[in-house]
């Protein structure tokens, strides 16, 4: 009994090393993405395509040049996402939890493991975005709810549908 | 004596139970410091018995790994599936494997290796140095000028402090598999993902922490079974009752060392 149990446990050891360890990736592979402003994105965050989780954010570090967030993101081998593909950070609820949304394209050829989703869209700071549609009204008494015009105040920092 | 009793009026008398009582906690706690220091002692000073250790080795390390893996592996599944459903009210399963590895690393691998150390080990060490105690055979080894804290206690005590963490390394693993096999076959978790996730997140002192606990989990058990069991009254009931004091104390020393242990380590 005792060495079953060790050896399933040196078992599930090798496992979780090789399949967790660094480098080696057997099951997904990496591509990076570039964002202006992660948020509360965090590694371990799910990926999705249309609502479908296809992986997860595996690591989150700053570019010291551009100053961008680099994050990148550990995708199911079976789905191949066009070059022209957009990744955008989008919010879970209004309670925080962001996920990465990805919007695939159409062109014709895919992103190969270890390149790079070029277009992207950062998190959107939406305690930002109330304060600058309720500060411009300069009438507090008849302000109008901040959630209608919020989108429309803003159009280019949209992220609507996750809302 | 019986002048100063005779002098103190009635109403005092329930003092003298506390009294007593407070008297009988220090000397509870003295004895168990002494042979703390002696034990200790008798570990590093000549003469050593490594045949003794390597029995005691295997017989607190080796045959516990069934049932320490048992435990870990339906812990790690149980608090596999709570995270699950507690994170899902704030939309946050995706961060179970994550919690599942801290859970089970810092706090419930140790100490649930050590509870179960101290009901298996604890109990069967106070229960056979009671049992020798009981028919003298600590005297007869005096007699014969064999040191009984060299020769029982010493490795007791090296044999659990070593193999405590062992057997914590043993319960992390399974006990993260079991969050693992929980999350792959009923919550469809991606299982690439799930042990990624949980590799990239877990830090080293997240399992070292647990480590330095289970040793000093290791020292507590063994401690407490050879104390009970050395200082056992009265024969067979006094074997019984000292299983039973070894199991208890340990247990409340286990819960009480992680906690002041878990300060220690979040908040150095």
């Amino acid at each position: 009994m005792g060495l079953l149990v060790l050896v399933l446990a040196a078992g599930f050891l090798v496992y979780s090393l090789t399949v967790g360890g660094v480098g080696s990736k057997p099951g997904g592979y990496d591509v990076t993405a570039k964002f202006g402003q992660v948020g509360s994105l965090a590694p371990g965050a799910a990926v999705s395509v249309a609502g479908v989780k296809i992986g997860t954010v595996s690591e989150i570090k700053l570019d010291p040049k551009t100053f961008l967030a680099v994050a990148r993101l550990s995708l199911d081998p079976e789905v191949k996402l066009p070059s022209d593909s957009t990744a955008k950070i989008t919010s879970d609820s209004l309670l925080g939890g962001v996920h990465v949304a990805i919007a695939p394209g159409g062109a014709a050829d895919d992103i190969k493991p270890g390149g790079e989703i070029d277009n992207t869209q950062g998190a959107v700071d939406l305690f930002g975005l109330i304060g600058s549609v309720m500060r411009p009204q300069g009438d507090p008494a008849a302000t109008p709810p901040a959630t209608a015009p919020a989108p429309a105040a803003n159009p280019a920092a949209t992220a609507p549908d996750s809302y | 004596m019986a002048a100063a009793d005779a002098a103190i009026p009635a109403v005092f008398k329930p003092l003298r139970s506390i009294g007593r009582s407070t008297l009988g906690a220090l000397r509870m706690v003295g004895g168990v410091g002494m042979f703390t220091l002696r034990g200790v002692a008798s570990v590093f000073t000549p003469p050593w018995f490594p045949n003794q250790l390597l029995r005691q080795l295997v017989a607190i390390g080796f045959f516990s790994l069934p049932v320490v893996g048992l435990t870990a592996i339906f812990t790690g599944a149980a608090l596999g599936l709570n995270i699950y459903t507690g994170g899902g009210r704030f939309n946050a399963e995706q961060v179970m494997p994550q919690i599942v590895a801290l859970g089970i690393t810092r706090e419930l691998g140790p100490v649930l290796a050590a509870l179960m150390l101290a009901g298996r080990v604890s109990a069967a060490i106070a229960a056979e140095i009671g049992a020798m105690r009981a028919t003298e055979q600590i005297d007869a080894m005096r007699t014969l000028s064999t040191d009984p804290f060299r020769y029982l206690v010493a490795p007791r005590l090296l044999a659990a402090t070593l193999v405590l963490p062992l057997l914590t390394l043993i319960a992390d693993i399974i006990g993260v598999a079991g969050g693992w096999l929980v999350a792959v076959r009923i919550l469809d978790f991606n299982a690439t993902i799930y042990m990624r996730n949980t590799m990239n997140f877990i830090q080293g002192w997240d399992v070292g922490s647990g480590l330095i606990k289970a040793a000093v989990f290791g020292f507590i058990v063994a401690l407490m079974g050879c104390y009970h069991g050395y200082n056992a009254k009265g024969g067979a009931r006094g074997v019984g009752r000292a299983t039973t004091h070894a199991v208890v104390s340990s247990a409340i020393l286990i819960f009480a060392s992680d906690y002041f242990l878990t300060t220690l380590f979040t908040h150095a």
